[in-house]
């Protein structure tokens, strides 16, 4: 059991919480403000996986680069879903139950479009590319570049995003908003300017990309953590999202430690199955604005 | 006793017909179609019952079928085949009974992820009880002849589509019509939802128990990725909103139209398939979410109206 | 409406029955192969084998059909996209609705043994390659073999011989949960027990894991001298990148397939250097057939062949065209000739008994400079084996 200690594992953990943290964070501020029911998530970030790799097989650049440039174009494929089939409903005078039941579907049309069509133009066959894969040593840890470079940018970034929602009046108009859910569509302008998230669904694609096998279906198990993750951390809640993606990334990596890389499933499916039936409504929700 | 209307029999002679016809062309291959074709009518009808009466829109269905060609494999050589398929149906209603407490307490879009989340938990459990029975994929040789499976899924598309017409017509159907439209005003007004949706639920899940315990049949071969892969799930869904889930017209139209597709595209394009079903499914949702049978529906009173001025 | 969608089933299923024409022409030889999805890094080397044999058939006026006539041959391919479900139903559609004349092979072991009872049902013999299981040669099936030497009760005993000779006491073993890693546990543990060979670690992971950190966190703190990746060609890369990652130092790490395919040693350079592999073929023999097609290969696709894949698969169509030249077309005829003959082939003459061939030797490959070399068994090696130095 000493393995259990060792500073490789605890690193490990960390760079799978922080990648969970990130990509929870986008569909919080998505779910939070528009009850979309995003199925699609994780496709935005299999996209940027895909971008960082092109840009560096085909043109050798980094993927420090290329991640700017994932996350303009997952930027641009969320945006483009939301204005081109979901404001006209989200203004429409349709219940929001409705809306709710209808997103999903419809979103799990445009993951199965995504998945295929990605499928189609590059096949279906796992990729990898070796990029920063220079080998760094802090203590007795053993580290690739490309993780270590994950850790910082998705930590930097969650952190920098909760600060500035908190202090500036965007951040607290959508605030707001996340505990009013049906106030959305009166609002709609500021609803509008969250479509500028995804941004960092491409970002963290391009550094997954880097650490782990690329193809189509990569995205849908993000989803499924980001799921896991919002509930657990409480809707709305963009700190306590950061933290339950760490939660989830101690869980999984030491669960997995300690028991088989075969009950990784097992072990994520049982945890989203058991918050979603004891408390949908998130574990560490809150207390409401009064 | 009230007489059957045209869209109750409407269904049923035409998968009576379908039945009937295909065997003519004397082909492994056209019994196979329309073993598929009639496989899925099976399960669209069942999913109706909870999904399109009562609302509860389950994106997990093949955990039922998954877990009656589990019961089918691992009483293989045990008991006779069919009681095996039996079995498998017996099962995924009990598993229905033992999950739909907690899980029908979970409303709207997070019962479907919910019933999404619990298939693939089944799946990746099954796949670790194999993993430690030594078994790695299970093979059948010497199942029943593919005209026996022809004719029994047929039973069982007829079956699902008589359970749809039955359900509407008693209390329980009217029911769970209540629990879709005001599930808090059903209960004031003295609707046991918990129990109606409940039994729902758990009819819901036999006939595609042993569906599943055919499909293993006819593959000859198990294995948990194959019979619990969320496509199948997907698909359900897909045929029931193309062909309407208000009454036992539209599973029939969904699956009779989806399995034609997939025959033309499935081999040759499998990507192009899959895009077009996603296609489908938003189409029909953004724009017609009565599917065909509702187009219909409404082209004849249109076409009554003109006729009548 | 009724009829409207009868006629519209009609309509289509004869569109369907329709793209399958009955041509005496060609003789029409289908199979279905991971074009894409988990298995497609793989798939290729056996693609390659089989097209490099259909040009050669045809160039030679055609496919002997029982001495009678020679008709070309026409290659028929569907993608399972990695699903052994998929390929179930394309071997049944090949049958049925392609009506094709002969069989080849998919890729591995999954789906090998997957499409085993469809065959069985439509009694339509099919030459196996790039696949073994004890587990399906236990249930006697008629119309499948496998021409690999590597079936795991054999190969966990040349395995002990090998780690014996490498002075190896202790061990990691990493096994993936698909059937042939499985299988290969099961037999190779008890002979691992038998021999005095200590397991330090025992892990067993999913077909698609993604980070194997834990478990080489694990396999670094207990210092084994050696490492038994039964890993497949995904997670023998994924072994690579995190081993030298985390600086695994065992002095033999094995993987089991994967390393004998062209682009690995390409891929990873010097790191993949030491690294032992499945296989039992090597162009540097005597073997004149042998020779033929290692030139042939090299020279249409610009590449050595997967010493494993491309081997197996040239040896299951060498076979099937000899067993035609003597049985024609005829599926009885045929399945006699294939259980009962000797044939000629680039691992020398194979004969089944069973499933099984009958006659090759287990072997292992190791990766030296960049070239693989059998070590395995010692009668027939190329080059000693050498321990694994760090990974460059």
């Amino acid at each position: 059991m000493e393995f259990l200690l060792s500073g490789q594992l605890l690193v490990a953990a960390l760079i799978i919480g922080s990648i969970y943290g990130l990509v929870a964070l986008g569909l919080n501020l998505i779910y939070g403000t528009m009850r979309l029911l995003n199925i699609a998530h994780g496709d935005l970030v299999m996209i940027g996986a895909y971008t960082g790799y092109w840009l560096f097989t085909l043109a050798a650049i980094s993927p420090v680069l290329a991640m700017l440039a994932a996350g303009a174009l997952a930027g641009l494929t969320g945006a483009a879903l939301y204005f081109g089939l979901f404001r006209r409903q989200l203004t429409g005078s349709q219940p929001i139950e409705r809306i709710e039941a209808n997103s999903l579907l419809i979103f799990f049309g445009i993951s199965i479009i995504i998945q295929n069509l990605t499928a189609l133009a590059f096949t279906a066959s796992p990729r990898t590319y070796q990029a920063l894969d220079t080998l760094v040593r802090i203590g007795e840890v053993s580290i690739a570049q490309s993780r270590l470079v994950a850790l910082a940018v998705c930590l930097g970034l969650s952190a920098a995003i909760v600060l500035f929602l908190r202090f500036s009046a965007l951040g607290l108009s959508i605030r707001a908003l996340i505990q009013h859910r049906t106030a959305s569509r009166i609002v709609g302008i500021d609803v509008d300017r969250v479509q500028a998230f995804p941004f960092v669904l491409g970002l963290a694609g391009t550094l997954i990309g880097v650490t782990e096998q690329i193809s189509p279906f990569m995205g849908f198990p993000f989803t499924i953590v980001a799921f896991v993750v919002i509930i657990l951390g409480g809707l709305g809640n963009l700190a306590g999202g950061i933290a339950a993606g760490m939660v989830l990334g101690l869980i999984e990596t030491y669960g997995v430690a300690l028991t088989s890389a075969n009950l990784r499933s097992v072990l994520i499916y049982g945890v989203f199955i058991l918050v979603l039936i004891l408390r949908p409504e998130g574990l560490l929700q809150r207390r409401r604005l009064t | 006793m009230r007489l059957p209307a045209p869209r109750e029999t409407v269904p049923l002679l035409l998968v009576a017909a379908i039945a009937a016809i295909l065997p003519v062309f004397g082909s492994d291959y056209y019994l196979g179609v329309g073993f598929a074709l009639f496989g899925w009518i099976a399960l669209v009808q069942s999913w109706t019952i909870v999904s399109g009466l009562a609302g509860y829109i389950s994106l997990g269905h093949v955990v039922f079928a998954g877990i009656g060609g589990y019961v089918l494999v691992l009483t293989w050589g045990a008991v006779p085949v069919w009681a095996g398929a039996v079995l498998g149906a017996l099962a995924a209603g009990l598993f229905a009974l033992l999950v739909g407490l907690p899980v029908l307490r979970v409303r709207g879009p997070y019962f479907v992820i919910l019933t999404f989340g619990l298939a693939e938990f089944a799946k990746y459990v099954v796949i670790n009880i194999e993993n430690a029975l030594g078994k790695f994929g299970r093979l059948i040789l010497g199942g029943p002849q593919v005209e026996t499976l022809y004719w029994a899924m047929a039973a069982a598309a007829l079956a699902g589509t008589l359970a749809v017409i039955a359900t509407r017509r008693v209390r329980l159907g009217a029911g769970l019509a209540a629990v879709r439209e005001d599930e808090l005003a059903a209960e004031t007004i003295g609707v046991p939802t918990v129990r109606f949706k409940l039994f729902a639920f758990a009819l819901s899940a036999l006939l595609p128990g042993f569906v599943g315990a055919l499909f293993v049949l006819r593959t000859g071969y198990f294995e948990p990725a194959q019979a619990f892969d969320p496509v199948i799930s997907f698909t359900i869904v897909t045929m029931a909103i193309i062909g309407g889930s208000e009454d036992a017209r539209g599973p029939v139209l969904g699956a009779l139209f989806l399995v034609v597709l997939s025959e033309l595209l499935w081999a040759s394009f499998p990507q192009v398939y899959m895009i077009i079903l996603g296609a489908l499914l938003i189409g029909f949702v953004l724009f017609a979410p009565n599917g065909v049978a509702g187009l219909l529906d409404r082209l004849r009173s249109t076409g009554g109206a003109r006729a009548a001025t | 409406m009724k009829k409207f969608v009868g006629v519209l089933a009609a309509s289509a299923l004869a569109a369907a029955a329709w793209a399958a024409p009955a041509q005496a022409a060609e003789v029409r030889i289908g199979y279905s192969i991971a074009k894409t999805g988990l298995f497609a890094p793989a798939a290729p080397s056996q693609i390659n084998a089989y097209n490099l044999w259909a040009e050669q058939v045809n160039a030679r006026g055609g496919l002997d059909l029982g001495g009678k006539e020679r008709r070309k041959v026409k290659l028929i391919q569907y993608d399972d996209q990695s699903n052994p479900g998929n390929a179930v139903k394309i071997y049944e559609k090949l049958i049925t609705q392609d009506k094709v004349d002969l069989l080849l092979s998919p890729w591995g072991t999954p789906h090998h043994f997957a499409i085993a009872s469809v065959l069985e049902r439509h009694k339509f013999p099919m030459i196996g390659s790039t696949a073994s299981s004890v587990q399906l040669r236990n249930m006697k099936p008629g119309n499948i073999w496998f021409t690999t030497a590597a079936v795991a009760d054999k190969l966990a005993t040349a395995m002990v011989g090998l780690l014996q000779t490498a002075g190896v006491k202790s061990v990691a073993v990493l096994t993936n949960q698909l059937p042939f890693g499985q299988e290969n546990k099961k037999f190779l543990m008890p002979a691992l027990k038998a021999a005095g060979i200590e397991v330090l670690v025992d892990a067993d992971y999913p077909p698609n894991i993604k980070d194997m950190t834990a478990i080489l966190v694990k396999v670094k703190a207990a210092k084994p001298d050696g490492v038994i990746g039964l890993a497949y060609p995904g997670d023998s890369i994924l072994y690579i990148n995190k081993a030298r990652e985390i600086g695994i130092a065992a002095k033999f790490q094995y993987l089991l397939v994967g390393p004998a395919i062209g682009f690995f040693r390409g891929m990873f350079k010097g790191a993949a250097d030491g690294i032992v592999t499945l296989g039992h073929w090597s162009p540097h023999g005597d073997n004149a057939r042998s020779k033929a097609f290692y030139a042939a290969y090299k020279k249409k696709f610009k590449q050595e062949p997967d010493y494993l894949d491309s081997v197996e698969a040239w040896v299951s169509v060498e076979i099937l065209e000899q067993a035609v030249a003597k049985a024609g077309l005829d599926k009885d005829k045929l399945r006699q000739a294939i259980s009962t003959g000797t044939f000629d082939t680039i691992i020398g003459k194979v004969r089944f008994d069973g499933v099984q061939n009958a006659v090759t030797p287990t072997g292992f490959l190791q990766i030296q400079k960049g070239e693989l070399h059998v070590v395995w068994p010692k009668d027939r090696q190329t080059a000693p084996l050498a321990p694994k130095t760090g990974w460059k």
